[in-house]
């Protein structure tokens, strides 16, 4: 069913078109690195303040509310070319197992922020009046990095994976990662050869 | 070309992991210098630490903005001499490093000088920020699009 969801998302015109343009994919994997430097920079900022290490003139209070601002237009900026990418080759992220794992540990940062969230970042006016970081407010900021950075890694890491052709309906026409160890044209002839198989054998399927 | 052939070329293809290690590194790094130089442009637009000067911002980030930039400097070059010759012929690549040239000496001259002073007008203090945010995206952008080039 999940996959069907993929497909059905992939074959919206919107995402047709988007895939189908050499442009639009690089400028929106760019403005996701955009996104990405601007949100994991004010992530260590917090992060660094809520062990000690750094900001340690500011209160913990003006760093974590101050930059929460700026910080929720990274992550808006960061999701919404993600999920530009995600949905012009659904189907594909769908079989990539390092999407699959950042997909969890997104879903951990998720449980991260709704277990501290009470304790450390609803109140961090409560944080300065401790004689020093209470020990959830670093642990919440140790696993925030590495989470974060995890996440930046896996991402990086589903341009790596070979899509498994014989499964992937649509057609990728222009674009791929150049990191790719499969070159530009095989890839699409590829694609295609394995379309036109994979449908024979499906005929084939309902004839017997 | 002798860039092509060089130990750390060899090291780097031997391994499946090694390059894209690299690259993990790289992207973390450049992530956390360009987040925090941008910390100080906003503070620079009028956004961010509202209680500290943009002087302030930046004597607070500076040591991990110099760290953050120190590991780019340091896994940029490998990436590089894993394929010499192709990233010399890449228009991106090309571009990316003038666009990084620019972006430093301007990070550590007028941008800094700016930062550091906070007497300067709000004018020349917007005009600095947007300078600076305008040429670490173009780092960005000509990194990413050499991967399409």
């Amino acid at each position: 069913m999940l996959l069907e969801f993929v497909q059905w998302i992939q074959l919206t015109g919107f995402f047709t078109a988007l895939r189908g343009s050499a442009y639009v994919y690089p400028i929106v994997l760019s403005l996701h690195m955009v996104g990405i430097a601007l949100f994991g920079g004010m992530i260590l900022i917090t992060d660094l303040r809520l062990l000690g290490w750094g900001m340690r003139k500011r209160s913990i209070a003006e760093v974590v509310n101050q930059f929460r601002v700026p910080k929720r237009w990274g992550l808006l900026l960061t999701v919404t070319c993600g999920f530009l990418m995600f949905g012009s080759k659904a189907e594909e992220y769908y079989y990539n197992a390092f999407f699959r794992t950042k997909l969890i540990l997104l879903a951990l940062v998720l449980v991260a922020e709704l277990v501290f969230y009470r304790g450390v970042y609803a109140n961090p006016a409560a944080l300065d009046q401790a004689p020093s970081v209470p020990g959830n407010a670093k642990l919440a900021a140790a696993l925030s990095l590495l989470l974060w950075t995890s996440i930046a890694c896996c991402g990086r890491g589903i341009g790596y994976i070979e899509p498994p052709l014989d499964k992937i309906h649509a057609r990728i026409h222009v674009i791929y990662d150049a990191a790719l160890t499969v070159p530009r044209g095989l890839y699409i002839q590829k694609g295609q050869d394995h379309q036109d198989v994979s449908a024979n054998q499906r005929h084939s399927g309902r004839a017997e | 070309m002798f860039l092509q052939i060089n130990a750390i070329a060899d090291v780097l293809n031997s391994s499946e992991w090694l390059f894209p290690i690299a690259e993990c590194f790289h992207i973390a790094a450049f992530a956390w210098s360009i987040g925090l130089i941008a910390a100080v442009d906003y503070r620079l637009l009028g956004f961010g630490i509202e209680h500290s000067t943009p002087s302030e911002v930046l004597r607070d980030t500076a040591p991990w903005t110099l760290l953050g930039l120190a590991v780019v400097l340091l896994s940029g070059p490998l990436l590089f001499l894993s394929d010499a010759r192709m990233y010399l012929h890449n228009p991106s690549f090309v571009f990316k490093m003038y666009a990084l040239a620019a972006a430093i000496l301007f990070n550590y001259t007028i941008h800094r000088q700016v930062a550091k002073s906070d007497s300067s007008s709000q004018a020349v203090r917007m005009v600095t920020a947007i300078v600076s945010l305008a040429l670490w995206i173009s780092v960005v952008f000509g990194g990413l699009f050499i991967a399409f080039a």
